[in-house]
């Protein structure tokens, strides 16, 4: 069910458990108005109000750009921090009461690498299993199959800091799973990583929900989250604005079409003529191009042509996509995501 | 437990695998001890070698009594000569004062002692007669240790001489003021004979070499001057390497691995316990390979294993403590560095890390029981004199409370930033 808050008051909301697929599913995660300020009370206001659930077995993202609140959200359902407010349930423990069973519910894979680089992949697997609560056979049962998993079982003597970005990533995800936790937080995994290790991590990701893991991942790549995730929660300035499915959310903006313009000169006052196109519906300026939501672009296309020419300017450069999440965050803050 | 031995042993192994960390712990106050010591004669004593002086003596003598004539300048040659300062200084004769000087400034000898021609006649010489003369003292600036001796051992002898002096003129003196002149010049004169033949020609002036000595307390053997610099330097850089280890905590943080910890079931006071005993256990380990190095390369005798053992923990106590402390203090691992080496030199300084305890007196003394480590040493110069460890009860007691204080004061600020 999909559920939208503007920038400010809400216009519909829709907060029980989530229902998709074929029938409601049991709610694993439960958020309920997670608030957190850092030195109150005139401290920054990181997350404000937070609510979603994610259902067992889905993959849940939070998309918003750097700085929104997404990593503050997930150390607060990792016990990390305190909140400031609010509470959530994981696997129907508190995390502001009951730390320590929450902790052995969730794996949390953090957005740094978090391993120790003079020792080899398996000495780490083994050491974070024994934080994990392994021991004896198990645990070592344990690491040679999460080291199968992320497919390191003939690197497992070499050390950390010889392997590159996408090995280390794999261990520092490895390291969550150690213990198969019932929920797995992915804090932005794939930054920095070749499109190879990115595919593989993503395509990892999904044979994991495949298995039944609940997945909570936190992203500010558009598209990694619409491939990925059957819920997606969008987060800006620390406030949850929309959450529902991908294809619930890209109606937000309905049919529009995503159009990019660069022009010889005289941008700004291009968006503004352009702005008073029939069938536009949006006009900015974002860097040094215009960025339009136009309701069918190839009706609207010459029009904007035809108006650049009426002004003396000459379109250099254009770009047409089809609605997606992109331009839904535009939509509902006025931004681009990658701002 | 296993988990809190888990995360020792790992920053242990992590330790001993990097060599920058390992060179600071061991080498470094290896090879200082093995530097000073040798620069202090090495090996296991303080002896310092013998100190070359040239002497030449132009005295010819002087009339002390009736038929009794005495040469003060070969009396004091016969100081220098004498048997119990063979160790100390070696005399070559030399026939003039030039040749004498020469031999210093060739660098054949440390000083020279020229004697006058009229020193006897200066010393025996009655009342205002007395002609003034100094024996002259030629050193090598560069060797004062040997100039301050020789100058020490003539400046006696000459002592002697005087008050022999001043005691005839004080006796010569009462009996003028009886009205009998004539028998006071004889007095005089029977005065300085005395001391010729008695104190004088017996050479009493000796330097006796003497190892230092706790206040009190019965010393059966002489410490090496090695082991006592080991001493020092093993506490001086079992605080650097408790540093080392400590600064983990900080450099964990900032590398996301303290935080990730800090997501898993293992608790909180698990995973800072399990710091502190990284730390506690790898001070422990550096402390024991320093004695077991010191006394199969320098052959130190540590003493008793008993008290040896308790200084040593004791000692990894006060060391991991403070570096916890010191480390609770500070936000990066540059400050760490910075804060922490100037804490340690300064109680190092005042501590008597690099002079030793034992020759300490007054003041500094007092000063080097304001700090654990100046404890920890008069304890391990009172073990290698073969105390044992009734001996070093307030030397492990008093470290052990400076330990626990800074402890718990680490422990309280961990607790707070870690919350």
């Amino acid at each position: 069910m999909l559920w939208v808050t503007a920038a400010g008051p809400s216009v519909y909301k829709e907060t029980s458990a989530p229902t998709y697929g074929e029938g409601r599913l049991v709610s694993i995660v439960e958020v309920q108005g997670l608030r957190k300020q850092y030195d109150p009370p005139k401290g920054v206001l990181a997350v404000d109000g937070v609510s979603f659930d994610i259902a067992q077995g889905e993959i849940f993202s939070l998309l918003g750009p750097n700085g929104a609140g997404k990593s503050t959200t997930i150390s607060m359902l990792s016990c990390l921090l305190h909140p400031s407010g609010g509470d959530a349930l994981v696997d129907g423990h508190s995390v502001v009461t009951d730390a320590q069973a929450v902790k052995e519910a969730i794996g949390v894979v953090p957005q740094d690498i978090a391993l120790y680089p003079d020792m080899s992949a398996r000495e780490n697997l083994l050491f974070w299993g024994k934080m994990y609560g392994l021991a004896g056979e198990a645990l070592k049962t344990r690491v040679d199959e999460v080291l199968e998993l992320i497919t390191l079982v003939d690197r497992q003597k070499d050390r950390v800091e010889k392997f590159s970005g996408g090995m280390k990533r794999r261990v520092n995800i490895g390291v969550a799973l150690l213990h198969k936790p019932k929920v797995l937080y992915l804090d932005e995994p794939t930054v920095g990583i070749d499109p190879q290790s990115r595919r593989s991590i993503l395509d990892g990701i999904l044979a994991l929900r495949d298995q039944g893991m609940t997945i909570l991942y936190t992203t500010h790549y558009m598209a990694e989250a619409q491939e990925l995730s059957d819920r997606i929660g969008i987060v800006d300035h620390g406030k949850m604005i929309a959450v529902g499915t991908n294809g619930e959310l890209v109606k937000i903006v309905g049919e529009e079409a995503h159009v990019e313009l660069s022009v010889d000169h005289s941008l700004e006052g291009m968006v503004e003529r352009w702005a008073e196109v029939r069938g536009v519906t949006t006009a900015m300026i974002d860097e040094d191009r215009a960025v339009l939501l136009v309701q069918d672009a190839n009706e609207v296309l010459p029009r904007l042509f035809e108006t650049a020419a009426a002004a003396g300017s000459r379109i250099t450069e254009v770009n047409v996509t089809e609605p997606n999440l992109e331009m839904v965050f535009l939509h509902l803050t006025g931004r681009a995501l990658r701002e | 437990m296993s988990r809190i031995l888990a995360i020792a042993w790992k920053d242990l192994r992590s330790t001993m695998r990097n060599a920058p960390a390992l060179a600071m712990m061991l080498v470094a106050p290896l090879a200082l001890a093995a530097l000073l010591g040798f620069a202090f004669g090495g090996g296991q004593s303080f002896s310092i070698s013998a100190t070359k002086v040239a002497v030449t003596n132009a005295d010819t003598g002087a009339s002390v009594a009736a038929g009794t004539a005495e040469n003060a300048g070969g009396v004091i040659v016969g100081v220098l000569k004498s048997p119990d300062l063979k160790d100390v200084i070696t005399v070559s004769d030399k026939s003039s004062a030039a040749e004498a000087r020469k031999s210093v400034d060739d660098g054949k000898t440390a000083a020279a002692v020229i004697i006058p021609a009229g020193l006897s006649r200066a010393i025996f010489g009655s009342g205002s007669t007395a002609p003034a003369t100094a024996v002259e003292l030629y050193e090598n600036p560069t060797q004062q240790i040997g100039g301050a001796i020789t100058e020490s051992i003539v400046g006696q002898a000459l002592l002697g001489f005087n008050g022999a002096r001043a005691a005839a003129l004080a006796a010569a003196g009462l009996a003028t003021a009886n009205g009998d002149g004539a028998r006071a010049g004889k007095l005089a004169q029977e005065a300085a004979a005395k001391y010729m033949q008695g104190g004088g020609a017996a050479a009493g002036v000796s330097v006796t070499q003497r190892a230092p000595r706790l206040p009190g307390r019965q010393s059966t053997k002489d410490v090496g001057v090695t082991g006592t610099i080991l001493a020092g330097m093993m506490i001086f850089f079992m605080f650097f390497g408790a540093n080392n280890v400590a600064r983990t905590i900080i450099d964990e943080d900032r590398a996301g691995t303290l935080p990730r910890l800090f997501t898993t079931p293992t608790p909180r006071q698990t995973i800072l316990g399990g710091k502190f005993s990284s730390v506690f256990v790898t001070v422990l380990v550096q402390a024991v390979i320093l004695l077991v190095a010191g006394r199969f390369i320098f052959g130190i005798d540590w003493g008793r294993l008993d008290a040896v053992a308790a200084l040593t923990l004791v000692a990894a106590a006060v060391a991991s403590g403070l570096a916890l402390l010191v480390i609770s203090l500070v936000r990066t691992p540059a400050q760490a560095g910075a804060i922490g080496a100037g804490v340690y030199l300064v109680l190092a300084l005042l501590g008597g890390n690099f002079t030793g305890s034992a020759a300490a007196g007054g003041t500094y003394a007092n000063v080097q029981k304001l700090t654990p480590n100046g404890w920890l040493l008069q304890g391990w110069d009172a073990v290698m004199r073969g105390g044992g460890l009734g001996d070093i009860g307030l030397n492990l007691l008093v470290p052990l409370g400076f330990a626990v204080v800074f402890f718990a004061v680490a422990v309280l600020r961990f607790r707070k930033r870690y919350a």
